[in-house]
């Protein structure tokens, strides 16, 4: 029982985060029908930038502010940066390709991750880089929390699952609830229709960036407190939400976040349950059986066009 | 009737053209031999040496640190023997297979300046490209190849022109697993490995010794992209005294040492050279092994240590870089001795690989002490012991064997 669960969460907390990776794919797909494999390598710069506000605090060892601020401003450092990189990304790459054949801002987008991650390899070298969470408060993020049974669930694991979740209410909200997220419907719906009915159609875009991207820092960030991070670990775990984005049904926004869960729950419990060496395996299998069984993902809709 | 008459004319023109060609080609080599011996590499003119690394990908950390030494061995080491050397070096990401090693190797064996090789660093691309290298006689030292079968056992996977400066995993994993018998008296312990040839030879030697004395071992395997290992953590069992986790990164070392205590699991890490990193894991009550002391300890090596942190500001020296710096050590003394043996030029590359066989270093070897070959595998090093450290409450190291 223990071990059920343990693995759900570690489930729970891996798929927290693959969701917040496949809402960025989603909603730039569900705008631009554009696959931004870039997405990762934001996710990385994003982890990246949590670790200099980290130092620029004064570090684990000795923050000029509480814990629970430092924490704060580390995510909302993340998300600052990453949505500015998501508009620069999108301003340079994407929109002089946006009337070009698809494979263009694809392959434009495979080249934005290269640069990426080279450029931080470049600029912050290659070694694994911890925060060292370990040591904010005498470890309190690990040690404290509740248990259930013999499992601990500690503070650290209970902070980024809760606010990850957080987050996805909020686009929820921003989608459904607003005047730009029913913008963004509109030209996720038809894009000529919207511009024609007044829709700006860049702002809309780039404000779609903005909030793709600023998820992916904000999940970058909450990543790397309980993982190493490094320049390269953006295309795999970039492949993960892509995946989970897919499973769930591009363009669906609760679909990535059961894509992202199902993928979280996949991997946690073949490793737990089965083998620990066949984990991708597993992942990727529930892809091809999704590809298989249900091309249009779990929640997604088949496209229908006029001919 | 055309057709068959101009055929037979073509051929013809063909076949005193052909035959023309080889006569030209046969009396060649029998004016030009002589021209070509002369000219052999010259070594008052600029050599080249290869080195062939992970720069990027998941591996990068390691490769990027031993360009860092190895620039700095190039920088400050060929004037003192009169050399002129450039350094060219190679990436070979490990996601990529053998493929870019076997790329590498074709082009330094083109490039005639190159008279030696370091690395590759890794045991898989030693294997996969030692022949190209050997059919051309460049020699080939490895500052962190230590797979036990690339120069011992019966079917060998390296060739004779491939050296290492660093023992290989039969002398660190035994070691490594009699310290866990002997002096941890373990009981259980979980043996990992990262889906590569580092983790998959060391994690092998540690949990054959371990089963030989009767210990219980369990076995994980980890994609080397994974970094959040919860799930793995998971299934350590709660009677587990030790996890041997041969990574090649502290700081995964350090992320993993923190998820046992997550999840409340006794066990301790113990990490072999590859995670041996003061600064980066530093896991009260974890241990660690490399084959040489921390460098920066070594009162010979001082000066070097201090002239490389001074070319590399805010880096600190890890345990791949330097046997990376000792590896030119040997190849530079290799390539003055064939310099010496050829009169100012080495007429053949494989000339190199003979000097290789016969370098001593008895004053300023990086490592400490003296460099010599093994006389029992005289293409690794003369070292019969590893140095294991544990790791204090203030996360310090403290030789403890």
């Amino acid at each position: 029982m223990d071990t059920f669960v343990q693995v759900t969460l570690n489930g729970l907390t891996a798929g927290s985060t693959y969701a917040l990776i496949a809402l960025g794919y989603t909603l730039i797909y569900g705008v631009l029908k554009l696959l931004n494999f870039a997405h990762g390598d934001v996710f990385m710069v994003g982890s990246f930038i949590g670790f200099g506000t980290l130092q620029a605090l004064g570090g684990t060892s000795d923050p000029v502010v509480p814990v629970w601020l430092l924490l704060i401003l580390m995510v909302l450092a993340g998300m600052a940066g990453c949505a500015i990189l998501g508009v620069a990304i999108e301003r340079f790459a994407y929109r002089p390709l946006r009337d070009a054949p698809r494979i263009a801002p694809l392959i434009s987008a495979l080249g934005v991750s290269f640069f990426l991650a080279n450029s931080m390899q470049l600029m912050f070298g290659a070694d694994q880089r911890n925060y060292g969470t370990f040591a904010l408060g005498n470890g309190e993020l690990f040690t404290k929390g509740f248990s259930i049974g013999n499992v601990h669930v500690p503070l650290i694991r209970i902070i980024t699952i809760v606010a990850a979740f957080a987050l996805m209410v909020v686009l929820w909200f921003l989608v459904t609830r607003t005047r730009t997220g029913k913008a963004m419907r509109a030209v996720s719906f038809d894009r000529e229709a919207a511009a024609m009915m007044g829709i700006d159609i860049d702002r809309v875009i780039v404000f779609t960036f903005v909030l793709g991207s600023a998820l992916a820092g904000a999940g970058g960030v909450m990543f790397a407190l309980r993982v190493p991070t490094a320049a390269s670990i953006g295309f795999v775990i970039g492949l993960k939400g892509f995946t989970a984005a897919v499973i769930g049904g591009i363009g669906s926004i609760p679909g990535a976040v059961a894509g992202g869960m199902i993928l979280g729950f996949a991997e946690s419990f073949t490793t737990g349950y089965i083998t620990t060496r066949w984990s991708d395996l597993a992942i990727f299998t529930v892809l091809i059986t999704f590809m298989l069984f249900r091309p249009n993902g779990l929640l997604g809709r088949a496209g229908v066009s006029k001919v | 009737m055309k057709i068959s008459m101009s055929y037979p004319r073509v051929t013809a023109v063909a076949a005193a053209a052909a035959l023309a060609g080889m006569a030209a080609i046969t009396v060649v080599p029998a004016t030009a031999a002589p021209a070509k011996a002369s000219a052999g590499l010259s070594c008052s003119s600029t050599l080249k040496i290869g080195f062939v690394t992970p720069l990027t990908g998941v591996a990068a950390f390691l490769g990027q640190e031993q360009l860092t030494w190895a620039k700095y061995a190039v920088a400050t080491l060929p004037a003192k023997l009169g050399l002129k050397i450039k350094l060219v070096p190679g990436d070979t990401p490990v996601e990529q297979g053998p493929a870019p090693a076997q790329t590498l190797a074709q082009k330094y064996v083109a490039d005639k300046s190159v008279v030696g090789v370091i690395g590759p660093s890794t045991s898989g691309a030693v294997a996969a490209s030692s022949k190209t290298y050997a059919q051309a006689g460049i020699v080939q030292i490895s500052p962190s190849a230590t797979r036990t079968t690339l120069t011992k056992g019966d079917n060998q996977e390296a060739t004779k022109a491939f050296f290492r400066v660093v023992p290989a995993d039969d002398l660190q994993g035994p070691t490594d697993a009699n310290y866990m018998i002997d002096t941890l008296k373990v009981k259980n312990v979980v043996v990992i490995d990262f889906q590569e040839p580092y983790s998959q030879g060391l994690g092998g030697e540690v949990e054959s010794t371990l089963q030989k004395a009767g210990v219980t071992t369990s076995h994980q395997s980890i994609a080397n992209t994974v970094t959040d290992y919860s799930a793995y953590v998971t299934k350590v069992p709660t009677a587990a005294d030790i996890v041997f986790f041969p990574t090649q990164s502290p700081a995964a070392a350090q992320a993993f040492a923190g998820q046992l205590v997550e999840q409340g699991k006794k066990a301790k890490v113990f990490v072999g050279d590859g995670g041996f990193g003061p600064g980066s894991f530093k896991a009260p009550g974890s241990f660690a092994s490399i084959f040489a002391p921390d460098v920066t300890t070594i009162a010979s090596s001082k000066a070097i240590v201090a002239g490389w942190q001074k070319a590399n500001p805010g880096k600190t020296a890890g345990s791949f870089g330097p046997p990376t710096y000792g590896a030119v050590q040997v190849l530079l003394q290799a390539i003055k001795a064939a310099c010496v043996a050829g009169k100012g030029s080495i007429a053949k590359r494989s000339a190199v690989i003979a000097a290789t066989r016969k370098v001593s270093i008895n004053t300023g070897w990086i490592l400490g002490g003296k460099f010599n070959w093994s006389k029992v595998n005289t293409r690794d090093p003369d070292v019969t012991k590893f140095y294991l450290y544990e790791i204090q409450s203030d996360g310090s190291y403290k030789r403890v064997g």
